[in-house]
């Protein structure tokens, strides 16, 4: 089990690695998102917000989420670091995203884009 | 008689029969669509499995390329793994030689591909060959894998970055449900209204557009003002919905049969027949023999 201080630690990781990826910026400079991470094992909440191209993250609930990603914190704070990749834990059932399939690829995507080999 | 059978993914409204005579052998050709229903696809191929002489796949892809790698798409081998008889082809196998083919006789036969022709290839991990023969012979490319697939509206401008980026991605795609890399079933038959609009100017800026045909379809906008459309598999409704857009010419990287053009997968399958070898043990240099003794051309339509 990871704690919510891990989870915020790797969404910072996440958010760094996007921050020096120019070409990741372009590619979402058309997709404004609110995306809300909830781990389902403790008391945890984000939020990743996509604006322009520039992501940022706080912690807790902070606006009206188009994609909700939840599951346990060890998985959370594992992919967010990507030492995991989504795709798995998503087969699998253990991490859930609630939003549209085209918001769910994209988001997979854009993970992969920062932590892919 | 052969029978070959084609078991796809896509709309059962394409389903076609055919019967034809290729170098003295009688065939019976079908495809048959499932709606993009998967269980019901593999207990197809179940049934016709020992009962045919060869399947194809349609619909979906086994492999998809970034250069000399390949990655197995998951869904892909599952159908394949109901099949423990009848040899069971994607068409990935003709697809790099029929299709690089084709891009080369356009280029020696026509003057339909200029060097510095624009070129939007909606898709190029499917057909990395043809990608590959476009590049060769300098035409300016625009790969739309990450648009067309993802909603990203990043056109990647050389082979070297789709690479890249399919290296990074591709492992893992290639393990989601095929549904959401690819427009199955009842999607083929109808456009995304919000990609089209969003996307469409990529049409509108090319001389030529190419790949898959259902992604092609699928985001397609109007007014086109002539341009040439390169694709596989198309039905004469196909044709018509070509015509509509503002396309201008139609080449079909198969030939016509009955009205239509199958899908490298029937082709391939036809092929394997033919041969009489193992799909394993089939050589580029097979089938380019083999299209030769066919006589297999590219279908050219003026619309």
């Amino acid at each position: 089990m990871a704690t919510h201080q891990e989870i915020t630690e790797s969404l910072k990781a996440f958010a760094q690695e996007y921050s020096k990826n120019q070409r990741l910026k372009t590619m979402n400079r058309d997709w404004d998102r609110a995306v809300l991470i909830l781990a389902d094992d403790i008391e945890s909440a984000h939020t990743l917000v996509l604006k322009g191209g520039e992501l940022s993250f706080s912690q807790g609930k902070a606006a009206e989420p188009d994609l909700t990603v939840i599951s346990n914190s060890e998985i959370l704070a594992d992919m967010f670091f990507g030492d995991i990749t989504p795709t798995e834990p998503y087969m699998n059932g253990t991490l859930r995203i609630i939003g549209p399939e085209d918001d769910i690829l994209r988001l997979d995507f854009i993970s992969l884009l920062i932590w892919g080999e | 008689m052969k029978r070959v059978v084609s078991v796809s993914l896509g709309s059962s409204r394409r389903d076609h029969h055919v019967n034809t005579v290729l170098l003295g052998e009688e065939f019976e050709i079908s495809r048959r669509g499932t709606d993009g229903d998967f269980e019901r696809a593999i207990a197809l191929l179940g049934e016709l499995d020992g009962n045919v002489d060869a399947i194809g796949l349609g619909g979906i892809d086994l492999y998809l390329y970034a250069g000399r790698t390949r990655y197995a798409v998951s869904d892909g081998l599952k159908l394949v793994h109901a099949v423990k008889k009848t040899p069971v082809v994607d068409g990935s196998g003709l697809k790099n030689t029929l299709e690089r083919e084709t891009i080369y006789y356009l280029r020696k036969h026509t003057g339909l591909l200029p060097p510095g022709c624009k070129v939007l290839m909606v898709s190029a991990v499917d057909r990395f060959g043809m990608a590959e023969a476009l590049v060769e012979l300098g035409c300016e490319m625009t790969f739309g894998d990450l648009i067309f697939a993802a909603g990203i509206p990043y056109p990647i401008k050389t082979l070297q970055e789709l690479e890249e980026i399919a290296h990074k991605t591709l492992p893992e795609m290639v393990k989601l449900p095929f549904h959401m890399l690819y427009p199955t079933g009842k999607k083929q038959d109808i456009q995304d209204e919000n990609k089209v609009e969003k996307f469409g100017h990529y049409y509108h800026g090319a001389d030529v557009i190419a790949g898959d045909y259902h992604l092609v379809r699928r985001c397609m906008p109007g007014n086109l003002r002539g341009q040439m459309v390169i694709t596989n598999t198309t039905t004469r409704e196909d044709v018509e919905f070509l015509k509509k857009k503002g396309v201008g010419r139609l080449v079909t990287t198969t030939p016509e049969y009955g009205g239509r053009s199958f899908g490298t997968n029937v082709m391939e399958a036809v092929m394997v027949v033919l041969l009489g070898k193992r799909w394993e043990d089939i050589t580029p240099k097979d089938y380019l023999d083999l299209m030769g003794r066919l006589d297999l051309k590219p279908r050219l339509l003026e619309l």
